[in-house]
């Protein structure tokens, strides 16, 4: 989908790209990483030919991009930019449907593609479509930053440090967003960060550069395995099995617990948890209710004395958090386990510390590998 | 700021001589206090009183309101005063006598022009100063009409001069306009070659700059020579009214002098626009065109305007200076009071300009306030 071959940019005698050469596939997550002023900006601004490259080239379908006109070329690339830009003087819904106009869409057609897109990046559009840019926090600016650069449903997205002004917190909210909304659109995304969590968690392909030069060009597994050189393995970062806990989703590696039904009284409770000291209580419907302690039951308390309540949002993780997150989630409950629900609280399966470990020591057959899975 | 004010139009109200009258239009004659103005007096004295509280009040509104209807107030009476004060000291003089305004009257009016304007930056609000002007107005009809007003020395210099006075303004209007019709024609684009280009903008920016340090009146004068030659050697030019004397050489000086204001407000304006936005707009695919007019200019224009302010108000003023290269306004009727000491006249062309260029000056930060996009207004 986008090739760059042996694409060079020279600043007088600095190099700041240097024979770069690396293929995006159609719907892939590619992520430039490098330390500051290693060249990815000028790398994703070569692409929309906001900077003119000194030498190689660049193919989009197979089309070399200086042979189309730069507005057309530009207009089917979204782009965020990494200090957002928006206008000050239009609405957000003005800023969204900047493209769209310059297209000549009609108006009707324009607000509900603003409104759409508004509900796409978490933004009621009733809340936000009329305000002005500098009513807005900085993450809510670098989602209508985004709503912007998607609003002509360019099949390519450009994205320069899109979450770089964003707080921990809301960094991961909009990460775990960008996952969802690209399952949903399938975009070929170049996405530049100098943040490696976020690489590794948000990428099908991982190009690493230092002053100019591609380091290694891999999936996040292949990288976080298999470093091709010193500067790669130290940049990924010492904790390199944990950050491998970021590309494994828990459903992956979950398994049924024992369970039984709030009504089945002591005899259930006891049947149902076998040799195990735990089991999950579910309400008739499969809510996770709480869970059985056989050792409160030799005690000598009552069935429904025995049930240790709990809150399923608290105590529960989603089939689609990632390892680490329900690892730590353990780890700040206390517990060797967690349950695993869906989005209806309905108790699908459970994560033990034990799967974790494993997950963590022959990491690489848990490990998701979309784009692999995508070819075959 | 109200204290001020007050303080201010009370030494006009009190020490300073109020009238003057003269046995004819040119000699001096014998100064009278603000005792002339009989009962009216009073009533500007209350006024006065009224600042003084106002400056005290509590509440920012009432401060407000007690401050400018003090100034509108006194303005108002101040206009009776004159008219009460004319028609005691001219009964059974002679009817060449006249009474002219003394300082006291200008320093009453400046006390009201600081009360009044105290407290306005917060209020924008037109309504309110449209009632002021329509009551100033009013107050100034009657007395001249009743009031014994047209009996005062400047109206009296108008009367005589009425047939040409209006076509003087006119042409005053006319020409200002053009000047800063060509100045933004002109300036604009240069402002924008000077955000473009690294060269231009020294040479641009450097020349209009200079172009403002010379003199007026000596540019008029450098202008006839040229500008002579020029109508000698091309008969279409001067069949277009191009001489070396009258509004040509005017209107080339402050086309130049408008420059200056509009060049470097389109510069500061177009160059103080977001980088990210620039970038934002190129990189969606907008053409410099459509990045010029859908963001930079939208978000200059506050600024160009207030060039445009700016260069108004200078050129309204320069404008008199015309006269003396042969061009006919409001600057004839100085020019003439000079030649004749004739304080009255000299009045009549300075006052009206004043008025032109407070008018234009407040309807262009109108204009200016209209255009500021929301998103950006503070
Ligand atoms: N217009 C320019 N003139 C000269 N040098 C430049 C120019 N633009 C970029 N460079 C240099 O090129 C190198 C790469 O810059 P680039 O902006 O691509 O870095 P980056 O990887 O995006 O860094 P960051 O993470 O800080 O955004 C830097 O060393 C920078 O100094
Ligand atoms: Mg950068």
């Amino acid at each position: 989908m986008i090739r760059l071959e042996g694409v060079t940019r020279r600043y007088g005698e600095k190099t700041a790209v240097d024979e770069l050469s690396f293929e995006v596939a159609e719907g892939e997550v590619c992520v430039l990483i490098g330390p500051s002023g290693c060249g990815k900006t000028t790398t994703l601004r070569m692409i929309n030919r906001l900077i003119e490259p000194t030498g190689g080239r660049i193919l989009i379908e197979g089309r070399d991009i200086m042979s189309l006109p730069v507005e057309e070329l530009r207009r089917g690339l979204g782009y965020v930019i990494q200090s957002i830009g928006l206008f000050p003087h239009l609405t957000v819904a003005g800023n969204i449907s900047v493209v769209p106009r310059l297209l000549g869409w009609d108006k009707a057609r324009m607000a509900a593609r603003a409104d759409e897109l508004l509900r796409l990046v978490g933004l009621p559009p009733e809340a936000y479509r009329d305000k002005y840019p500098r009513q807005l926090s900085g993450g809510e600016a670098q989602r209508v930053g985004v709503a912007r650069a998607l609003a002509a449903d360019p099949p390519v997205l450009l994205m320069d440090e899109p979450f770089g002004a964003v707080d921990p917190l809301n960094r991961e909210r909009l990460q775990t967003e960008f996952a969802r909304i690209q399952r949903e659109l399938r975009k070929t995304v170049i996405f530049v960060t100098h943040d490696i969590d976020e690489a590794i968690r948000l990428a099908d392909k991982i190009a690493i550069m230092r002053d100019g030069k591609l380091q290694q060009f891999a999936s996040p597994e292949e990288l976080l395995n298999h470093p091709a050189n010193k500067f790669v393995h130290d940049f990924v970062g010492a904790d390199r099995a944990l950050k491998r806990l970021v590309r494994v989703k828990v459903s992956d590696v979950m398994r049924s617990p024992a369970t039984v039904f709030a009504n089945a009284g002591e005899i259930g409770f006891r049947e149902a948890a076998g040799r195990r000291r735990f089991t999950y209580v579910l309400e008739p419907d499969g809510r996770l209710l709480g869970w059985i302690d056989t050792h409160d039951l030799d005690q000598g308390l009552s069935a429904e004395e025995a049930i240790t309540l709990v809150d399923a949002g608290e105590a529960s993780v989603g089939p689609d958090t990632s390892l680490r997150d329900a690892l730590s989630r353990m780890l700040g409950l206390g517990f060797r386990s967690i349950a695993v629900t869906d989005d209806g609280c309905r108790l699908i399966g459970e994560v033990t510390f034990s799967s974790v470990e494993a997950a963590m020591a022959e990491g690489d057959e848990h490990i998701a590998a979309p784009a692999e899975a995508d070819a075959g | 700021m109200a204290l001020v004010g007050a303080v201010v139009a009370l030494a006009g109200a009190t020490v300073l001589p109020f009238v003057e009258l003269r046995p004819n239009r040119l000699v001096p004659g014998a100064m009278h206090g603000f005792a002339a103005a009989g009962p009216w007096a009073f009533a500007v004295w209350a006024l006065v009183a009224m600042g003084f509280t106002a400056a005290f009040l509590r509440g920012v509104k009432a401060r407000l309101v007690a401050g400018s209807v003090s100034a509108i107030g006194i303005v108002a009476a101040l206009s009776w005063a004159l008219g009460s004060a004319a028609d005691t000291l001219l009964a059974g003089q002679a009817p060449v006598s006249r009474v002219s305004m003394g300082a006291g009257v200008w320093v009453m009016l400046a006390g009201a022009a600081i009360l009044g304007f105290a407290g306005q930056e917060r209020t924008h609000r037109v309504l309110w100063r449209l009632v002021a002007a329509a009551v100033v107005l009013v107050a100034l009809f009657g007395a001249f009409h009743l009031g014994g007003l047209e009996r005062i020395s400047l109206v009296r210099e108008f009367e005589v001069r009425a047939s040409s006075f209006w076509g003087l303004l006119g042409n005053h209007l006319a020409l200002a306009s053009a000047g800063v019709g060509l100045g933004v024609m002109f300036g604009v684009p240069l402002g924008l070659l000077a955000t473009r280009n690294r060269r231009a903008r020294g040479v641009v920016l450097g020349v209009t700059g200079v172009i403002q340090t010379v003199p007026s009146l000596a540019l008029l004068g450098l202008l006839i020579v040229p500008l002579s030659a020029l109508s000698q050697a091309v008969p279409a030019l001067r069949a277009i009214g191009v001489h070396g004397i009258g509004a040509a050489p005017g209107l080339v000086a402050l086309t130049l002098y408008a420059l200056l204001p509009v060049v470097r407000n389109t510069y500061v304006g177009l160059s103080g626009v977001d980088p990210a936005a620039v970038d934002a707009g190129l990189g969606m695919g907008m053409s410099r065109g459509q990045l010029l007019m859908r963001v930079e200019f939208p978000l200059a224009l506050p600024l160009i305007i207030e060039g445009v302010r700016t260069a108004s108000v200078l050129l309204i003023g320069i404008t008199t200076l015309t006269a003396f290269a042969g061009a006919r306004n409001l600057g004839v009727l100085i020019i003439e009071g000079l030649g004749q000491f004739a304080p009255d006249l000299i009045l009549l062309g300075a006052l009206p300009t004043i008025m032109l260029a407070v008018a234009a000056d407040s309807a262009l930060s109108a204009v200016g306030r209209a255009v500021t996009p929301e998103g950006v207004r503070t």
